[in-house]
């Protein structure tokens, strides 16, 4: 693959750089990062599938979506940046073997996908008048967004999970 | 029977050997649904934390979210016993031995009996617990319950 062969080069470097090095010398740096990586999504996406939930109509159906999303919206994107920062320690310890795991360009897909849903949701469907109205079913759009980003999510921690246990790309 | 003797058991029983000698992504699910249960769990267990420490959701009754969160909870609970008993069993000898997993384990029945016999009858009478109470248990059983994550994602590195 081409673009593989463009980005090695530079994942390469980037693991040659101090924080690299540091990172993937140190016994104690690696493990800590991946556990601070678990304990800021098990808050992020734990808060964010009780939200996408909600919106489906699976649960505190009789809470406004309206609440829930705007209570529990500020500690979803606290635990975003938690996990952003670890994740990209991680992936500066280990870029060039990231760069040729298909679980982890799977894993960077359905970031994408659940990304252009939040926004697609947050500009487009939430801003139509009544979209959250509080009644215990959403209009179809609405749980379809929910649904979408359970999903998307759920394969972005299945894909994470799969990272050490697939073979690279050839 | 010595513990020897019993992990010899259980890692040569016809359920081990299901798992470990079939191909590693059988392992690998059992991964991926230990670690989807842990986001569940706490999911529930941060939940109920916001809501009584009073940092979201503040004008919702705290019954209506725990009666939600408790579904979360016995799902997550389930995800994570099932397939960690199966992971266990299927290199019992290995994970015994592990520092990483004794304390992760100390830790889990400390979380269970702290959210059983504790957490769960001070969240069923809010109105009369002592705030003080409430906040101390449920502070110290959301940092037992990280530091089993913590611990866990050790396992593999110790």
């Amino acid at each position: 693959m081409s673009i593989l062969a463009t980005l090695l080069p530079l994942a390469e470097q980037l693991e040659q750089t101090a924080l690299g090095t540091a990172l993937a010398e140190s016994t104690y740096a690696f493990p800590i990062i991946e556990g601070l990586h678990l304990i800021g999504l098990s808050v992020a996406l734990g808060l964010l599938f009780i939200t996408d939930l909600r919106l489906a109509g699976v649960i505190l159906k009789r809470v406004p979506a309206s609440v829930v999303l705007q209570q529990l919206l500020p500690w979803v994107l606290g635990g975003f940046v938690v996990i952003l920062v670890t994740g990209g320690l991680l992936f500066v310890a280990e870029a060039s073997s990231m760069l040729s795991n298909p679980a982890f360009a799977f894993k960077l897909v359905f970031i994408a996908i659940a990304a252009i849903n939040a926004a697609y949701f947050e500009f487009v469907i939430a801003r139509r008048p009544g979209a959250l109205e509080s009644s215990p079913q959403l209009p179809a759009n609405v749980r379809m967004a929910g649904v979408t980003s359970l999903v998307m999510w759920g394969l972005v921690v299945i894909c994470g999970r799969l990272i050490p246990y697939l073979p690279a790309w050839t | 029977m010595s513990v020897a003797a019993v992990l010899a058991f259980l890692q040569d029983s016809a359920i081990a050997h299901s798992i470990s000698k079939s191909n590693h992504l059988v392992g690998a699910g059992l991964q991926v649904l230990h670690v989807i249960g842990f986001i569940t769990l706490l999911a529930s267990l941060v939940l109920v934390g916001l809501r009584l420490l009073g940092l979201a959701l503040k004008n919702q009754p705290v019954a209506e979210i725990v009666k939600d969160a408790n579904r979360l909870l016995y799902v997550g609970l389930s995800l994570v016993t099932t397939s960690g008993l199966l992971m266990f069993v299927a290199s019992a000898r290995m994970y015994y031995y592990k520092t990483a997993f004794e304390l992760k384990m100390l830790l889990f029945v400390v979380a269970v009996v702290l959210q059983f016999a504790l957490l769960r009858r001070l969240v069923e009478r809010t109105e009369s617990a002592p705030p003080a109470l409430v906040r101390t248990v449920l502070g110290i059983s959301l940092a037992v319950w990280f530091g089993i994550g913590f611990t866990g994602r050790m396992i593999g590195f110790t």
